[in-house]
């Protein structure tokens, strides 16, 4: 059994940031677990550049953001854990770790931390169709990670289903990597996502189709690959309307209808979860300085309701600030100032018309909390 | 407010058949759950069914009788229940393994009881084992094999209950609906309904079919009901075919630690600290499910990372490949232990109009449909399903002495508790 002072589960922003800070202030002994091969989360997949001012790293590319925060967390001695899975989380806040060795396999390794962040991230939500299992249907982050990570095509001809700025930025990428986007289909009256991407989609001539969904996916290609596309227009009430089918062969789908919460571990331990519509789901309840109701166990970023890198990367910091406060790295008063520091810059984040609703639901579940239990 | 002929408390296996052969009666039937059908012991276990693991005698006919209706259930349900049949629609057998001379001689002695009372096991030698199960260890001294126990899919076996009661018209699911209090004639304590934070019900008759929590039905009549929560935990392994032959391969340990009879078998200190036991089967998924164990957890179903250890090293034990397989999962469950090992059955003398059919601990499965049938035919006023089945009744408690079978209870449990505490006293030196 290992001891250690933190244990971060997952190394996206939100957990390369808790790490990093928490090592800024003192916490010792620090290791980040990942399941992919690479750190970084949805940054390393993200080389577009960022919006907004310029602390939120506006017009710099995720991808870089997160080479730098890798970098960061290595100089500050954190132990980052590639290819491997926290897979079991137990009594007593025992965490059961398939750790990846530099041969390939994997070892099981039980670990038994002073605090542990989880920033396990959100994960897309599927949409069935009659045909949703066939080959070549999948998650527009899953064509994401393939085109700008692996510098693979997912296929040849695309059909996006959404068209929030999921949906919008990967169809952009996937034109850029030279696949034919055949169109986006949106279930809603209208596009979702920020204007200016769905114009880069509309420049090019590609149908957005509004007041749409799909109703078939055949799968006749080769090794039962997708074939062709059906999509039919819906009422206001999702129900299809037979007779305004549109048929589009196609070789691939892509699924970008929003993201949920991954709160699996947390559902492992007594921590309180509450139902949160706009953050995508269940989430963990917690206060301002990202407890969960569970003490020890703190949480950041999409975990926590689904928003977007820089919100989890800073909430990352939080709890980064926070773990060095239970730890007694740092002083109450000490984390106060930072914490205070951080959460201008987190309401700065959710000001605009998007950003209003999210700081709704934020402030919706920290009102929630009870109180830490032991 | 809502009337019917009878109010079943709790949608799990019990509650469910109960509700079913009622409706076959012509009894309209509400079927009262706090959460949702099969949601609580039915959905933490495996499905194996058979008359094998009872106690020769009331509880080894009962699995019988059971037996037999389940085999009526899959020829008149439409509900596909996944019961395990080999190509010429037989059940798949269960197989035991002994592991020393005292085990084989026990399996023996089992083996005779039962034949007498016209129940299909037999004791087998190393060779014959062999043949049953060719991947199980070479060094065995023994086991016993019994052709006609088998599997279903358990919260599918609730599901169809359900569905084929619903047929009559007679049934009304009220689901998300806790019971609060049972309504009684204050005289002479007759039920009258019950009260829910969905409403009242109004009915004469009552069945607590509320397995683990039976109990704190049982509490609102007046009753101190003996059944206290036996936590289980099983280990599923990724895709590995067919590694069992039969449904289910079990160590014979697994039946004797059940009824706290085993001699001292030679295991890990490990596997002893957790009580653990060996049944297996190869899924119909192709996974291979492993387990299990037999401890006080009182109400919690949370996986251990120790038990899960011990589960893998008492497979390894029996079937010396599964070394090379991954474990992908682990779940636990509470099984409603009767203390003194047998369900209750029956109507309650002192309640008119109350019926209790559950403590079955870990038979509910193979026990739904004869406690179902029993419990109509008490409702009914008919003869019992057979003659035997009287010794399941509440009566038998009248004049025990409830707090002396609690106190032996807790020092089984105590003694299990200060083994494991030993074992992770041992892990600290």
């Amino acid at each position: 059994m290992l001891s250690k002072d933190l244990l971060v589960v997952g190394a996206g922003p939100a957990g390369l940031a808790t790490a990093i800070q928490a090592a800024k202030n003192g916490v010792k002994d620090i290791t980040v677990v990942d399941l992919n091969m690479k750190p970084g989360g949805q940054l390393f997949k993200q080389i577009h550049k960022f919006f907004g001012s310029h602390e939120h790293r506006a017009g710099i590319r995720g991808m870089d953001t997160g080479a730098a925060m890798l970098e960061e967390a290595q100089s500050l001695g954190v132990d980052i854990w590639l290819n491997s899975a926290c897979v079991g989380f137990y009594d007593d806040k025992v965490a059961c770790i398939e750790q990846g060795q530099p041969d390939g396999t994997k070892k099981i390794v039980f670990m038994k931390p002073k605090t542990i962040a989880i920033c396990t991230g959100g994960q897309e939500n599927v949409v069935r169709f009659t045909g949703w299992t066939t080959p070549g249907v999948m998650g527009a982050g899953a064509a994401q990670t393939m085109v700008n990570v692996n510098k693979v095509q997912p296929g040849k001809k695309i059909v996006m289903l959404g068209t929030g700025n999921v949906g919008l930025i990967v169809s952009y990428q996937l034109m850029q990597s030279g696949c034919d986007v055949v169109c986006l289909v949106e279930a809603l009256p209208g596009i979702n996502g920020y204007g200016v991407h769905a114009s880069k989609i509309s420049r090019a001539g590609v149908p957005i189709y509004t007041k749409h969904t799909i109703k078939e996916v055949k799968g006749n290609g080769p090794n039962g690959r997708v074939s062709e596309v059906t999509i039919v227009e819906i009422d206001p009430k999702f129900n299809h309307i037979p007779g305004t089918e549109k048929t589009f062969e196609a070789d691939t789908v892509t699924l970008a209808a929003g993201l949920k919460p991954v709160s699996d571990l947390v559902k492992l331990q007594d921590i309180d979860l509450v139902f949160n519509g706009p953050f995508g789901g269940w989430v963990p309840v917690h206060n301002e300085k990202m407890q969960s109701t569970c003490k020890g166990i703190y949480v950041a970023g999409d975990t926590t309701g689904v928003e977007e890198a820089n919100t989890a990367l800073e909430e990352g910091n939080v709890a980064g600030v926070s773990i060095a406060e239970e730890l007694g790295c740092i002083t109450a008063a000490e984390a106060d100032a930072k914490r205070k520091e951080i959460w201008e810059r987190l309401d700065g984040l959710r000001m605009g018309p998007f950003g209003e609703r999210r700081a709704a639901a934020k402030k919706e579940v920290m009102e929630q909390f009870p109180g830490v239990r032991a | 407010m809502k009337t019917y002929d009878i109010i079943v408390i709790g949608g799990g296996m019990m509650g469910t058949s109960c509700a079913y052969y009622l409706t076959q009666e012509g009894l309209k039937v509400a079927l009262i759950e706090r959460g949702d059908i099969a949601g609580g012991t039915v959905s933490h276990t495996d499905g194996y069914i058979g008359a094998s693991e009872k106690q020769p005698g009331v509880d080894s006919m009962q699995g019988a009788e059971s037996m037999k209706l389940f085999d009526e259930m899959r020829k008149t349900f439409d509900y596909d229940f996944e019961y395990a049949t080999n190509e010429n629609d037989d059940p798949i057998g269960f197989v035991y393994f002994c592991d020393s001379e005292f085990e084989f001689e026990k399996a023996k002695e089992q083996v005779a009881k039962n034949q007498a009372l016209g129940i299909e096991q037999y004791a087998v030698d190393p060779y014959i084992l062999q043949q049953l199960e060719p991947n199980c260890a070479k060094d065995l001294t023994g086991g016993m094999w019994v052709p006609k126990d088998g599997a279903v899919c358990p919260f599918r076996v609730a599901f169809g209950f359900v569905e084929e009661a619903k047929k009559t018209g007679l049934l009304d699911v009220f689901t998300r609906t806790e019971v609060l209090d049972i309504k009684q004639d204050p005289n002479t304590k007759a039920v009258q309904g019950v009260v829910t934070d969905k409403g009242e019900f109004a009915a004469p008759k009552v069945v607590n079919a509320a397995g683990c929590w039976a109990p704190f039905i049982g509490a609102m009549v007046g009753m101190e009901v003996p059944i206290e929560p036996r936590f289980g935990q099983l280990t599923v392994s990724e895709k590995t075919g067919k590694i069992t032959q039969n449904r289910l391969a079990l160590e014979y340990g697994y039946y004797l630690t059940k009824f706290f009879q085993d001699g001292e078998r030679p295991i890990d200190p490990l596997v002893k600290a957790y009580n653990v036991c060996l049944n297996i089967t190869s899924d119909i998924t192709g996974n291979t499910v492993v387990g299990g164990c037999r401890l006080f957890r009182g109400f919690s179903i949370k996986s251990e990372y120790r038990i899960i250890s011990a589960v893998a090293q008492r497979g390894i034990r029996y079937y010396p490949m599964l070394k090379d397989f991954n474990c992908i999962r682990s779940f636990a469950g509470i099984r409603p232990f009767s203390l003194d090992h047998l369900p209750i059955v029956s109507d309650v003398e002192e309640v008119p109009g109350f019926y209790m059919a559950c403590g079955h601990e870990g038979d509910g499965i193979t026990l739904g449909p004869i406690t179902g049938k029993l419990i109509s035919q008490y409702a009914t006023g008919k003869p019992l399903q057979f003659e035997l089945a009287k010794e399941l009744a509440w009566s038998r408690w009248q004049g025990r002495d409830i707090a002396a079978y609690k106190k032996k209870e807790e020092e089984n449990s105590k003694a299990l508790k200060a083994v494991e505490e030993a074992y992770l006293a041992s892990l600290e030196k």
